[in-house]
């Protein structure tokens, strides 16, 4: 079993390095969309949980509610992953 | 001609009608001629001077459009800078493309504001820009390699033609209401001028994901979708069971439609999704609308006025594409080069390779170059290398796109390091420094050497890993 914890600190750190501006604060609560997270940033985060955990979250996962902050999105990530 | 008359005879006609609909902000035809003429009038105080260039560094929104059709009204030529270009990027539109100016929608160093949330910056090109006598309305700046020719020039006139060709196939109306996702930097003229030419109405989505998305479609009874295949992947495989009746057409462009997208959006909305095939030097090719069964994975036939021939088939009769039609390109920006000298009797070599069967329906099955498609965004790999080959501690590098099942390929980088100590860690932080987010490469790995052609002795630029 993989901790939503462990994944949501993968993300946080990749979130603040590859994918927002330095000067958007970003923590797990922030809301994504609301910050500027795009169409583009979505590809960058699916491509780094894939590469990171070896699996694509199927598109029907894409919801608001998944991609509402990194907390979230994690969570997703986990339940996924722990189910399989 | 000038494009600003195509708005203002849509607000003439239909002043009361819907343009744009941006997060509950309802803007209709009057009240966006008359936002682009205050902004005209403000931008015109700054004296840019017509015929300049200025980079428009806007995300998608109303502030978009209207700055826009605002500099277009001053005769200046518009060059999008995309938001997502880091610093570095951003200057280097600025010296390619001559720019006198940027328009953004936070204040930059020494920037004066326009309007609210618009600020201008002043840019001084090393000399006047030279548009060669021709009206021009719009430069795509283009990457690529250090010789590659910068930057795809339109006039007015040129932007007129296309749209009145590419709606020969589309069919869209004053009636239609268009669902918006993409990013209008990267997608304008055969789209959202064409939009407001006829009178539509554009609603900016909020989210591409499924639930905001499909929402939007049924609140604002959208009947046009213009998407890449990555969007309707998701749309398709969304889980609830809310329909979209009100669309009549669904366009997939930017890259290859996976026949399974196709399949699953077909099964999940009855609705077939048809390609097309747009091209920034040549406007909309082809369409594959009505997309008869069998042939999903056509881009159709030639669009509007457009004629599409095999150059030298091989023996199943692929070869590379030659298209002519109206509307095409005016110049390339830098260095300058004509249409007249790059068309060959009036056809233009697109690099793709494909086949036309015998019904006149075409397939593309690569391209000539190696440019890298990353879910609709083109990647250059040639700028990339030339990133990555700057770290001191890199002899030569080889960036190339390896297939994914859901996003067309994905951006990958073989290294050969002139230093052993070297790490791939700080090669990637490296990137981030200099690459915009999408075209940092998702793996990187170690080689003793590159392949190279044996004859030139090129790096050998091989068909996207599968």
């Amino acid at each position: 079993m993989i901790d939503p914890l462990e994944i949501e600190t993968k993300l946080l750190d990749f979130l603040k390095r590859e994918v927002f501006a330095s000067a958007v604060v970003v923590t797990p609560e922030t809301d994504l969309i609301a910050s500027g997270f795009d169409s583009m940033s979505l590809v960058r985060v699916l491509l780094f949980i894939e590469q990171s955990y070896g699996f694509w979250i199927p598109e029907g996962e894409i919801t608001v509610d998944a991609l509402q902050n990194v907390r979230s999105l994690a969570a997703t990530a986990a339940r996924i992953l722990n189910a399989r | 001609m000038n494009l600003t008359e195509l708005l203002e005879a849509t607000a003439r006609r239909w002043p009361q009608k819907l343009a744009i609909v941006e997060d509950g902000v309802v803007l209709s035809y009057g009240g966006l001629a008359q936002q682009v003429c205050e902004l005209a009038q403000q931008i015109g105080s700054l004296n840019t001077g017509a015929s300049s260039r200025i980079g428009l560094a806007f995300p998608n929104g109303i502030a978009y459009v209207a700055l826009t059709f605002a500099l277009w009204r001053l005769n200046v030529v518009v060059v999008p800078v995309p938001s997502d270009c880091p610093e570095e990027e951003i200057a280097e539109i600025g010296v390619a493309m001559q720019l006198s100016g940027m328009l953004t929608p936070k204040p930059r160093g020494a920037s004066v504001a326009v309007a609210p949330d618009c600020y201008f910056t002043k840019l001084n090109p090393s000399k006047p820009p030279d548009n060669h006598g021709l009206n021009l309305a719009f430069i795509r700046f283009t990457s690529g390699t250090t010789s590659a020719r910068k930057g795809v020039a339109l006039s007015h006139e040129t932007i007129r033609d296309r749209i009145l060709s590419a709606n020969k196939a589309f069919r869209i109306t004053a009636d239609d209401t268009v669902i918006w996702c993409l990013p209008m930097a990267h997608h304008f003229l055969i789209t959202v001028v064409l939009y407001i030419e006829v009178g539509a109405t554009i609603v900016l989505a909020r989210h591409v994901t499924a639930k905001p998305f499909l929402e939007a479609v049924n609140r604002w009874k959208g009947t046009v979708l213009y998407a890449a295949p990555f969007h309707f992947s998701m749309w398709a495989r969304d889980y609830s069971a809310v329909q979209i009746p009100s669309v009549r057409l669904a366009i997939s462009t930017t890259c290859a439609l996976p026949q399974d997208v196709a399949n699953d959006f077909f099964k999940r909305f009855n609705l077939v999704l048809a390609q097309g095939l747009g091209v920034i030097e040549l406007g909309l090719v082809a369409l594959n609308t009505p997309a008869p069964g069998g042939r999903w994975n056509s881009v159709g036939r030639g669009a509007g006025d457009f004629q599409v021939r095999v150059v030298n088939p091989d023996a199943e009769g692929c070869g590379e594409l030659a298209v002519r039609g109206p509307g095409i390109f005016d110049a390339y920006v830098a260095p300058w080069v004509s249409r007249e000298e790059v068309l060959c009797d009036g056809w233009f070599y697109t690099g793709d390779i494909g086949r036309i069967d015998e019904d006149g329906f075409l397939f593309l099955l690569s391209r000539k170059t190696a440019v890298i498609n990353l879910a609709g965004r083109k990647v250059f790999p040639e700028e990339i290398e030339a990133v990555i080959n700057r770290y001191p501690a890199v002899g030569e590098s080889r960036v190339y796109g390896q297939l994914h099942p859901h996003l067309g390929e994905t951006v990958e980088a073989e290294v050969v390091l002139s230093s052993p100590d070297a790490k791939l860690d700080t090669i990637h932080a490296f990137c981030r420094e200099h690459l915009a987010s999408y075209k940092i490469p998702t793996r990187f790995t170690i080689v003793a050497a590159l392949p190279r052609t044996p004859v030139t002795g090129k790096i050998r630029r091989a068909a996207p890993v599968a």
